[in-house]
Order: C-alpha cells, then sequence, then structure tokens
C-alpha cells in the first residue's frame, strides 16, 4: 500500500477511535482548557516576581489549595521553582 | 507487543511488593522458574512509596529498589505488571492455573524507552493518586521516577486523542489502539501476596468524612516526607503554609466495631511515631502530638524508638479523638476525653492533622481463588502456629499483609517461609530448580 494510502487508512481509524471515546475526549479536552486557562494566570502573576500561594490565589482569585497543587505540578514539571521563604510560606518563582 | 498465550513457570506469585519479590527472588535464586504478576503498572508495592522504615528511620527506597531491580535482571523471575487476575485454579497437585487480562498501556513495553518526552508532550494535567492528590501527573505517564519497570502507560480516561505523545515519541511506542489481552500462566505453585490498602477517609461522620481541609492520610503523609514528595518538604496542604503545630489521631480505621474493622492493625503506632520524629527533624519548631488509646511498641527495638520520640520532645496524650471539625484559619479543631492529667473533654487546634488509618485486605478472592479468608478479609493460614503461610489449598502459600497486618521486618521473614514452603512444596513433586541436580551430584561425588 502507498503512504498517501496508509495515512488516509489511519487518519479514519483514528476518527473511530475519537467517535468511540466523544464523552471522555470532551471531557479531556474541557480539563485542558480550564488547566491553560489557570496555569497562564497563574505565570503571569509570577512574571511581576516571586509569590506565596496565598498571594497567587488572591491575584488570580482562586482558593489557595487548588493554587498549591497547580504550582506544585508546574515546580514538578520544572516551570515553576521554589524561592526564598516569607514567614509560614514559600515564595514561588517562574523558571521558564 | 507479542502475544502471550500460554505460559509454563514452576511458580508463580501474585503481587510484587515487598513480600511477592522477596518470595520470589528466593525462589529464583534456587534455580526456580518464577512468575510475578502485579496490578499496578510498577512493582515495588507499597514500600516504594513510603519515605523511611522503622525502627532503624532507614530509607525505604534503598531496601526496596535494590530488590525491585534484582528481580527485575534475575534470569528465572519474569514480572508481568499492569495485569488484572480474573482466576487461580489448582487443578491438580502439579497445576496451578492462572487467567490474566494485559490491562492496556497504550504504549509498546517492547518499543517504549521510558525518556517521558511523551509525558513533557502531553497538555492533560490529571491528579496525581502516587502524589497523594497533592500534585498532577500528565494522561501519559511513568508512575514514579524508580518505578520498574521504565514504561510510560497512557490514561485513557483523561487523554484527548490529541496525538502529541504520538508524535514526540522516538521510537513510535504510543499505541492508542492497544486492547485488553487475556493470557494464562501455568505453575506448581504459588504464592498470594496481595497486600493491604488503608482503611478509606471518608468512614467516619465524626472525622468529616473525608472532607476536611489539612485532615490526611498516613499514606499522604508518606509522600510528603518523601524527597521525591508532591512539595519536596512538609507544606499544609490547603494553603501550603509550613505546619506549627501537627497532630495524629490514632486508631482512626482500627480497634472501631463501627467500622467493621476491631481488629488492631498492628503498625500504626510505630509508624506515626517513624513520622512523628521524621517531622520534627524536617520542621525543628513544630509541636508535634500524638493522641493514642495505648501505644503498641512489640517489635525488636520499639520500644526504645517510642522513648526516644518522647525524648525528642514529641508529644502523647493518652485521648480517644471523638470528633474533628474545621477550626479558624485553615486550621483542624480536636475534641477528646483527656484520659490523663485533669481529665475531662478538651479542644485543640492543629495546623495539620493525620489520621493512622487502619489496614484492610487489598484483594478479595471471592469468584477468583476458592483459597479461605478469616472473617477479618485476610487470607487465612491453615497452620498460623507452627506454618502461617500455608493455605488451605494444598501448592499455595500466602505471605506479608496478605495475610493480617504485619510490619516489614515480619513481612520479609514470611515472604522467606512461604518461598520455603513453596520450594519443598516443588521437590516434593520431583521438581529440583535449575542447577540444584548438579550441586547434589557434586556434593555426592564429593
Amino acid at each position: 500500500m502507498s503512504d498517501k494510502k496508509n495515512k488516509k487508512m489511519e487518519a479514519m481509524v483514528i476518527k473511530m477511535l475519537r467517535q468511540e471515546r466523544a464523552d471522555s475526549i470532551a471531557r479531556a479536552r474541557a480539563a485542558i482548557k480550564e488547566q491553560n486557562s489557570v496555569i497562564k494566570a497563574i505565570k503571569e502573576v509570577l512574571k511581576a516576581g516571586p509569590k506565596t500561594i496565598p498571594e497567587i490565589a488572591g491575584a488570580v482569585a482562586m482558593e489557595t489549595e487548588p493554587v498549591l497543587q497547580y504550582v506544585s505540578t508546574l515546580k514538578r514539571y520544572g516551570i515553576v521553582g521554589e524561592g526564598p521563604k516569607d514567614g509560614d510560606y514559600f515564595k514561588y518563582e517562574l523558571l521558564s | 507487543m507479542k502475544s502471550k498465550g500460554e505460559l509454563q513457570f514452576d511458580a508463580v506469585v501474585i503481587g510484587g511488593g515487598i513480600a511477592g519479590l522477596q518470595s520470589a527472588l528466593d525462589l529464583g535464586d534456587q534455580g526456580y522458574k518464577v512468575a510475578v504478576v502485579d496490578k499496578d503498572a510498577t512493582i515495588g508495592g507499597k514500600m516504594i512509596r513510603l519515605s523511611k522504615v522503622f525502627p532503624t528511620l532507614d530509607c525505604a527506597s534503598c531496601i526496596t529498589t535494590p530488590k525491585m531491580s534484582s528481580a527485575a535482571h534475575h534470569e528465572n523471575i519474569t514480572l508481568f505488571t499492569y495485569c488484572s487476575m480474573d482466576k487461580l485454579d489448582r487443578e491438580n497437585p502439579e497445576r496451578v492455573v492462572v487467567k490474566l487480562t494485559q490491562k492496556p498501556r497504550y504504549v509498546d513495553p517492547d518499543l517504549c524507552i521510558g525518556c517521558r518526552k511523551c509525558e513533557y508532550g502531553c497538555p492533560v494535567y490529571v491528579s496525581d493518586p502516587e502524589q497523594g492528590g497533592f500534585n498532577m501527573r500528565k494522561a501519559v505517564y511513568i508512575p514514579f521516577s524508580n518505578a520498574i519497570p521504565q514504561i510510560a502507560l497512557l490514561d485513557a480516561e483523561n487523554c484527548s486523542l490529541c496525538g502529541k505523545c504520538a508524535r514526540v515519541c522516538p521510537t513510535g511506542a504510543i499505541d492508542y489502539f492497544m486492547k485488553p489481552e487475556k493470557f494464562t500462566i501455568v505453575a506448581k505453585t504459588a504464592i498470594l501476596a496481595t497486600g493491604f490498602e488503608l482503611s478509606p477517609m471518608d468512614q467516619k461522620p465524626q472525622y468529616g468524612l473525608g472532607r476536611l481541609q489539612n485532615v490526611v492520610s498516613s499514606m499522604q503523609m508518606e509522600r510528603l516526607l518523601a524527597p521525591h514528595g508532591p512539595y519536596n518538604r512538609v507544606l499544609r496542604p490547603s494553603d501550603g503554609k509550613e505546619p506549627d503545630s501537627i497532630a495524629y489521631v490514632q486508631c482512626a480505621g482500627s480497634r472501631d466495631k463501627s467500622l467493621g474493622i476491631p481488629y488492631c492493625s498492628r503498625v500504626c503506632c510505630m509508624y506515626a511515631i517513624k513520622q512523628a520524629m521524621l517531622l520534627s527533624g524536617a520542621l525543628p519548631l513544630a509541636d508535634i502530638t500524638i493522641y493514642y488509646m495505648d501505644i503498641r511498641a512489640f517489635g525488636k527495638g520499639y520500644e526504645q524508638f517510642y522513648q526516644n520520640a518522647k525524648a525528642m520532645g514529641i508529644e502523647f496524650v493518652k485521648a480517644k479523638v471523638a470528633k474533628i471539625t474545621q477550626g479558624d484559619e485553615q486550621t483542624v479543631k480536636l475534641r477528646y476525653e483527656d484520659q490523663e492529667g485533669d481529665g475531662g473533654v478538651m479542644e485543640r487546634e492543629h495546623d495539620l492533622v493525620i489520621l493512622s488509618l487502619g489496614i484492610v485486605p487489598q484483594w478479595d478472592p471471592e469468584g477468583i481463588c476458592n483459597v479461605s479468608c478469616g472473617q477479618d478479609g485476610f487470607i487465612q493460614s491453615s497452620m498460623p502456629k507452627i506454618a502461617p503461610t500455608v493455605t488451605d489449598l494444598e501448592g499455595v502459600y500466602t505471605a506479608g499483609v496478605a495475610a493480617g497486618p504485619k510490619d516489614i521486618v515480619d513481612t520479609i521473614t514470611e515472604a522467606g517461609a512461604a518461598a520455603m514452603e513453596a520450594s519443598n512444596y516443588l521437590k516434593g513433586l520431583g521438581q529440583a530448580g535449575q542447577g540444584q541436580e548438579e550441586t547434589a551430584e557434586a556434593e555426592a561425588g564429593a
């Protein structure tokens, strides 16, 4: 079979799989959209300098608990780093 | 990926935690061909997820990783990870048939090189139970950095099928069309080392049904204390504050008839003391309190460990905590009856509270294997005093917490005993391990 035909067949099979998993794909896409908007907002806040979790949460108008979950996730993937301590809280800074 | 079909081994070990690995290594070293089956995508069980172990405070990973690695590289041991067990039948004295389903990883294990490019490329974040849910992983991921095998898996429920992982994979390992695959292992003997789960967080209305901020389970605390934990330090999960005051509530899931768990889980006192000692090292200025009914420090060196904890300034309050509620400023309020000192009903607030949950069986053999269990749900030993690893199914043995709550020392000892029982059984069938016949002949010649 030619490469062109192979690619066409592959695209067709993927399309069928997308139909089969339509519900979970829709949920995942909605999650990506929401996550990207929160991450963008957190990164925007951190561009101004290192901040604690309550400071970030205040700036993005979110509860502190999910903000900590996002920040620790961004730290895990090397996007955010831990900065100096400020009272009982650590500050977090943007790495990339 | 190659189809497995029916595979022959001398022994099959169900469970790749520390008990299963120890049994497999002991049998493998005797020359027997062993299959290790695990439901998880990695071997290592609960122990690889711990920070340190009591009473020596050795790093848990430093003990477990070499055993995981030895099993993975052992010429006589084959690992089957991410498999569910559909049936375990002992058909006759020489034939144990285990029917398994290989769950789809959506990543070809023969092609994946564990580079994690798929994980870094994936756009979906998913709450990570491996990190106590405190941070997130990607939809395609390797469970943790020292997982064995280092093979990625894709969480189809959270995948958007965007195709990015397949595009960045250097070996073309991503396979979105993978299906569950049935296969069979036929062995002569089996060891059930299926381990445990912690009792649920949401069982007790008095303890907030798992909905209170800053009330975490003992396993979540292990992750907070682990060097590769979610925050790389101990922080209050509600807002990232370094906690000043931390409390342990003992018997939060055991010795409680209302939960259907009347027995003592045996390790909670010691793991709470261990965690408290680690916390006092990590947070020297924090007040650490353990609310207990009575401390059960039964093993070698355990009483000294308990006395050391008291000498370090950890406060032990003899009290049964009656109620846990949300306090002011994200604190947790404990209401308890003080059984020493002035007595009476007291209330105290803490930044972080850990529930010392009980141990319950991880696996229910009902409908899968006709091995007997006790009233507590753990696998029943037919000779608990003289041969605790022997079950009522001839040629099928048990080891570790599958047979009842026990610590790591007892688990490893019992795993060795189960391996010896299995080895004796195989010898009784006239089945010597590879190399054993040659050794016996050489010894006879000498």
